[in-house]
């Protein structure tokens, strides 16, 4: 995927060439419910995605984001609420496919077709135009062109899955799952190709369950949780509100920290805090006036892990 | 549409179970009946041979095949990545069944044309085409109705069952023991009143009125067929 610089760099934005970007949110989510049967998939979700913005839907397994997405990508009707993709109904698949490259979080190949043939029909009904041995090569399955996709393995397929979506480099893509599957190496080609389409003015919506990837990429994540939106910012936003942590032993005898602290199991020195660098000095400086070590010393900033972590362990509140 | 045909006869012709079960099979067996068909026109008339014929490409080349590929389509997820495109959900039908009945088209047009040719020319030609096509599109939209509940392409051999074995059996039943006893039964059953147009139009011993009032009881089934195939399609698995 060497090459992916300059295959996907060179590509001016279509959405300047094409008159201008879209003057509203790129998807907008209104009071969407979604239910299967009497259970309440997605309960009252309401969001927006705004034109060239990387937005990560997470959640823990369960949450609702696949039934939200699908009916972003028309797959599945809203139990109630509005969706809106480029201002029209996702269902319209003429009027929003053209601008909208969809990677499925499973395949959904024909084992006998090879993958330029896989890739040739799917970019033809997609309404875009491209040539398949340019996505190919993005993608790095220009030596697997022939191949059937029978005889592919499960990251070579995702790579054409993921071929499909950025097929005629669509105003917005979304990525459902995107690194399952993939070795580290493709995972870094496809986040820098992601870099690229974005640089070109792409939208995109991302669902993952490696966190650390919504932490690097994402502009904004919102955070579902038992059907409903827990939360929503910038990663910034979301970890400002759980306080970080620094953690240390300290010998037999010494005296108790100046700032206030928790003991772990096993004696370990526990310290949350707003504060991260000031109190971290603040207890250096403790330490070297009293000549005490500070064994296996730990100072993280708060991460979405944690923020995950804390919303799948807080109640949903009851809704009216 | 015409992609999707294009990528779907690929497929057809790349997998060599859905070749013979579906294509050749169907050719094989018209074969036999063509050459015994002495032994079948004295069991029924030659009409009947010639309704046993088009009913055995309708059930094993159009319907079996079309259930079969689109049970495989669904389960593979393509039929949910042929909707992530613009593609209409007619279009995409259109193009998964149109290799198949182009090809069940082709393979009874031939069948009947080499058994025209050594067992003697229909009566009524337009008529046998209005009664063909009648049949086939019964045939397909019980194909989309019997998809809707068949899981995979294992699972086909199963479904496809009742269906197959039931039109063979009404085809037969009417075709030997024709409607003058229990008429009303046989017209009303699936194929029934398309197998006595069909063999009205083989054998010439109708009149043409008689015959067109038996198109009512088999465009019935052709609305019945479409009725269950729009309430009973799936476009993704069962979860």
């Amino acid at each position: 995927m060497e090459q992916l610089t300059e295959k996907v760099g060179a590509v001016p934005d279509r959405r300047l060439l094409a008159g201008g970007a879209s003057p509203g949110p790129v998807i907008e989510v209104e009071a969407l419910n979604v239910t299967y049967g009497d259970f309440p998939a997605v309960k009252d979700l309401s969001f927006q995605v705004q034109p060239g913005e990387l937005y990560a839907l997470l959640g823990t397994n369960g949450a609702g984001k696949t039934s939200a997405l699908e009916v972003i990508e028309g797959h599945r009707p809203a139990s109630s609420g509005r969706v809106r993709v480029f201002g029209q109904s996702p269902t319209d698949r003429a009027a929003t496919r053209p601008r909208m490259g969809i990677m499925l979080q499973e395949s959904g190949f024909s084992a006998d077709l090879t993958v330029a043939e896989s890739l040739r029909l799917i970019g033809r009904l997609s309404g875009r135009s491209d040539r398949v041995d340019r996505v190919l090569g993005v993608v790095d399955l220009t030596r697997k062109a022939d191949t059937r996709v029978a005889q592919l393995s499960g990251g070579e397929r995702r790579r054409l899955d993921f071929a499909t979506a950025l097929y005629g480099r669509p105003e917005l893509i979304i990525l459902d799952e995107p690194t399952t599957g993939l070795d580290i190496q493709s995972r870094d080609a496809l986040w820098e190709a992601v870099d690229q389409l974005r640089e070109q003015g792409s939208t995109i919506v991302l669902t993952t369950h490696y966190l650390e990837e919504a932490q690097q990429y994402a502009d904004r994540v919102g955070l579902m949780h038992q059907g409903t939106l827990r939360s929503q910012g910038t990663v910034s936003e979301l970890t400002r509100a759980l306080p970080a942590a620094i953690e240390f032993s300290l010998p037999q005898g010494a005296p108790a920290p100046p700032i206030p602290f928790a003991t772990r199991d096993g004696g370990a020195v526990l310290i949350e805090t707003f504060e991260l660098q000031r109190d971290l000095k603040h207890l250096l400086d403790w330490a070297e006036v009293n000549m005490l070590e500070l064994s296996g010393l730990s100072a993280a900033p708060t991460r979405l892990d944690d923020v995950f972590r804390d919303i799948g362990t807080t109640p949903v509140p009851d809704t009216p | 549409m015409f992609p999707i045909a294009r990528s779907e006869l690929i497929q057809l012709f790349r997998n060599r179970a859905v070749l013979i079960s579906g294509l050749i099979m169907p050719v094989a067996a018209s074969i036999y009946f063509i050459y015994n068909r002495d032994v079948f026109s004295q069991i029924g008339s030659i009409g009947f041979v010639g309704a046993l014929l088009a009913f055995t490409i309708a059930v094993f080349t159009l319907y079996a095949t079309t259930v079969t590929a689109l049970a495989a389509r669904r389960q593979s997820l393509f039929l949910k990545r042929l909707r992530s495109t613009a593609a209409s959900d007619p279009a995409i039908l259109a193009g998964l069944v149109l290799p198949v009945v182009g090809i069940s088209l082709v393979q009874v047009s031939f069948v009947l044309g080499v058994f025209a040719v050594v067992g003697g020319r229909p009566a009524d030609t337009a008529l046998l085409v209005v009664a063909v096509l009648a049949g086939f599109a019964m045939m397909l939209a019980l194909g989309l109705a019997t998809a809707g509940i068949t899981n995979s392409p294992e699972h086909a051999q199963v479904t496809t069952l009742p269906v197959s074995l039931g039109v063979i059996a009404v085809a037969s039943w009417v075709g030997i023991t024709g409607t003058e006893s229990l008429a009303a039964l046989k017209r009303a059953l699936p194929g029934g009143a398309a197998t006595e147009l069909v063999v009205n139009a083989w054998d010439g011993a109708a009149p043409l009125g008689d015959s067109l009032l038996l198109l009512a009881p088999t465009l019935g089934w052709v609305i019945v067929a479409i009725a269950l195939a729009s309430r009973m399609f799936r476009w993704e698995p069962r979860r």
